[in-house]
């Protein structure tokens, strides 16, 4: 099933920007499995003399990377999108927009107050509710895909309103 | 002997509607509290044989008043304890425990008091690498010599380990020992479930990548296999009593629904069509029901349906915020989760949603669990700091800790019983 989604994705630049973030070790990175050998698919971008060891950092993709979309935020047992979030969708929109090569994984959370399966079916809804967004603000929806950690993934460990508020969260990986 | 065991077991199913009938209320009887628990007195077991018997029957006598304690039948005397007497016994437990090289040959024996007459006698031999399992079956089958049915010390727990970012299933004794992980992938598990002949385990686990899925592994350490990885939500998964068909949560349809699969994870049937979140399904131990959570009134709510779909209704009025619910093994009463302030406190009614009430309170308490006998809820428990497993009779005595080594332990699973109660 991941290899059928991967030979989906035909654009040389787009394998090179997977590869790219994937060497940039965004801090939170939640990949669970380790991604599958993307080095066949990737066409080698460069004429470097050296043949194996090459396929370092090579800095020809896009500068706008899933770390300039802004995370969002939930009321609780909520998925709907308040004013505020909208407005951060609505520049998250924009960057996707004017970079079209930039496919994202949305990632919906939830805090530790639902009980373990109800907050799977939660991070889900809010995940969903994302993406419904981003595509009604013209990104297309081939581009996103999204998943869910429940509460499996906080942001923030802590047992207060202040840790909880920053766990309802969507958030935006690489896919 | 795994034959053996296989039939017996198969016997022993068979008889469970018997039993329930019979014994519909045992356990809310005993729930009065310590008084009702009958007073044994264990004497050490003598050692023969082998000179290292001396020291593995003192760890034995242990692993039996252990045994006998946790089955909230007994008040435990221990005969080796100076002053731990208490009160006369009913009946004192002893026997021989004899080591032959690599074979351990434990003779039981039970005698009524102070009358000293044998009312049970049963030999038990096995490798010494299993000699636990040899005292957790003699206790089984003294808890069956007094209440006609067999203790729970020969089962086993499955649950979720916490490491950092990591969770993993683990498996252990239902007494704590031999805790051991199943999976080593680097991604999370959640949610096991044992298959009703206790040779699998069913999960939610993200290794594939793409989100969670059901995956299904043998505690035996197989590598797992995927049941159910269609886009969005597998989760949730539970066998129905015949182990003919899964119970599960999947929104390939765009919404949390509770679906039916074969073993395999083909022939969906959707079960519920709602556009609230419907998951945490449950079977009633005659297959026939289904309880599950959805929040189609606002907030999540235990509901049950028939197996179909039909006939849903919600458990119950007089508590709110209602989620996990976990039917017990005897049918007559189902556990769920309550939210509090804090997080949530555990609670049991009847499936007509009569005679709620409240067992376990305090800090935050998830993921009630049966033991086969519906004498005991293991669940995950905040209570002393950090999640961890916790077990409460259902007597009214406080809840005691298994014992995990200290590690952050999440979303227990009792095993259902593994063999007859005797191994002869």
């Amino acid at each position: 099933m991941r290899l059928d989604h991967r030979s989906l994705m035909p654009i040389a630049i787009l394998a090179a920007g997977l590869a790219l973030a994937g060497c940039a070790k965004k801090a939170p990175a939640p990949a669970p499995a380790p991604p599958a050998p993307a080095a066949q698919q990737t066409p080698v971008p460069v004429p470097t003399p050296t043949p194996p060891p090459a396929p370092a950092a090579a800095p020809v993709a896009p500068k706008t990377t899933v770390a300039d979309l802004k995370t969002v935020y939930f009321a609780l047992d909520s998925w709907t999108l308040d004013d505020a979030t909208r407005a951060t969708l609505d520049a998250n929109a924009r960057i996707l927009r004017d970079n079209t090569a930039l496919n994202v994984r949305i990632e919906g959370h939830c805090d530790e107050r639902g009980t373990v399966e109800y907050n799977m079916s939660l991070g889900e809804k809010r995940a969903d509710a994302v993406r419904d967004y981003l595509v009604g603000a013209g990104v297309a929806a081939t581009r996103l895909t999204t998943i869910s950690y429940g509460k499996e993934r906080p942001a923030v460990e802590g047992h207060d309103e202040a840790a909880w508020s920053k766990n309802r969260r969507a958030e935006f990986s690489q896919p | 002997m795994r034959a053996i065991r296989t039939a017996a077991f198969a016997l022993l199913v068979a008889s469970i509607p018997t039993l329930a009938a019979a014994q519909g209320n045992v356990r809310l009887d005993v729930r009065a509290g310590g008084a009702n628990r009958l007073a044994i007195r264990c004497l050490a077991l003598t050692p023969a044989g082998d000179r290292g018997a001396d020291t593995s029957s003192v760890k034995a006598d242990e692993v039996l008043a252990n045994d006998l304690e946790n089955s909230a039948v007994f008040e435990v005397a221990r005969g080796w304890v100076a002053g731990g007497g208490g009160a006369d016994p009913q009946a004192e437990i002893g026997g021989t425990w004899k080591v032959s090289g690599a074979q351990i040959t434990l003779s039981g024996e039970v005698h009524d008091w102070p009358g000293r007459k044998p009312i049970f006698v049963q030999e038990y031999r096995g490798a010494s690498s299993e000699w636990r399992s040899l005292l957790h079956h003699y206790a089984d089958d003294i808890v069956m010599q007094f209440t006609g049915e067999p203790g729970v010390a020969s089962t086993r727990i499955a649950f979720i380990v916490q490491e950092g970012r990591e969770k993993n299933l683990w498996v252990m004794d239902s007494d704590g020992a031999d805790a051991h992980a199943i999976t080593h992938d680097r991604s999370i598990a959640q949610s096991p479930s044992w298959s009703p002949d206790g040779s699998l385990i069913l999960f939610t686990s993200w290794r594939g990548g793409t989100g969670p899925q059901l995956w299904v592994i043998s505690p035996q350490q197989a590598k797992p296999f995927l049941v159910s990885g269609r886009p969005g939500l597998n989760t949730s998964g539970v066998y129905a009593p015949d182990g003919r068909s899964i119970a599960c949560t999947l929104s390939q349809d765009g919404n949390a629904e509770i679906y039916r699969l074969d073993p395999r994870g083909g022939s969906p049937v959707r079960l519920t069509d709602n556009r609230a979140i419907d998951t945490s399904p449950c079977f009633s131990p005659t297959g026939q029901q289904i309880a599950f959570t959805s929040d189609r009134s606002g907030t999540p709510q235990v509901h049950v349906m028939d197996a179909d779909g039909s006939n849903v209704r919600r458990l119950t009025y007089d508590v709110n915020y209602t989620d996990s619910p976990a039917w017990s093994p005897k049918g007559d009463r189902i556990a769920f989760v309550s939210r509090t302030d804090t997080g949530f406190d555990i609670w049991i009614c009847r499936p007509d949603g009569s005679g709620a009430m409240r067992v376990v309170e305090g800090s935050s308490n998830e993921n009630p669990h049966w033991s086969p006998d519906g004498r005991h809820l293991v669940f995950t428990s905040e209570r002393d700091g950090k999640h961890a497993l916790w077990i409460t009779d259902l007597d009214g005595g406080p809840p005691r800790k298994l014992d995990t080594g200290g590690r952050v332990a999440l979303s227990p699973a009792w095993s259902p019983r593994s063999g007859p109660a005797s191994p002869q």
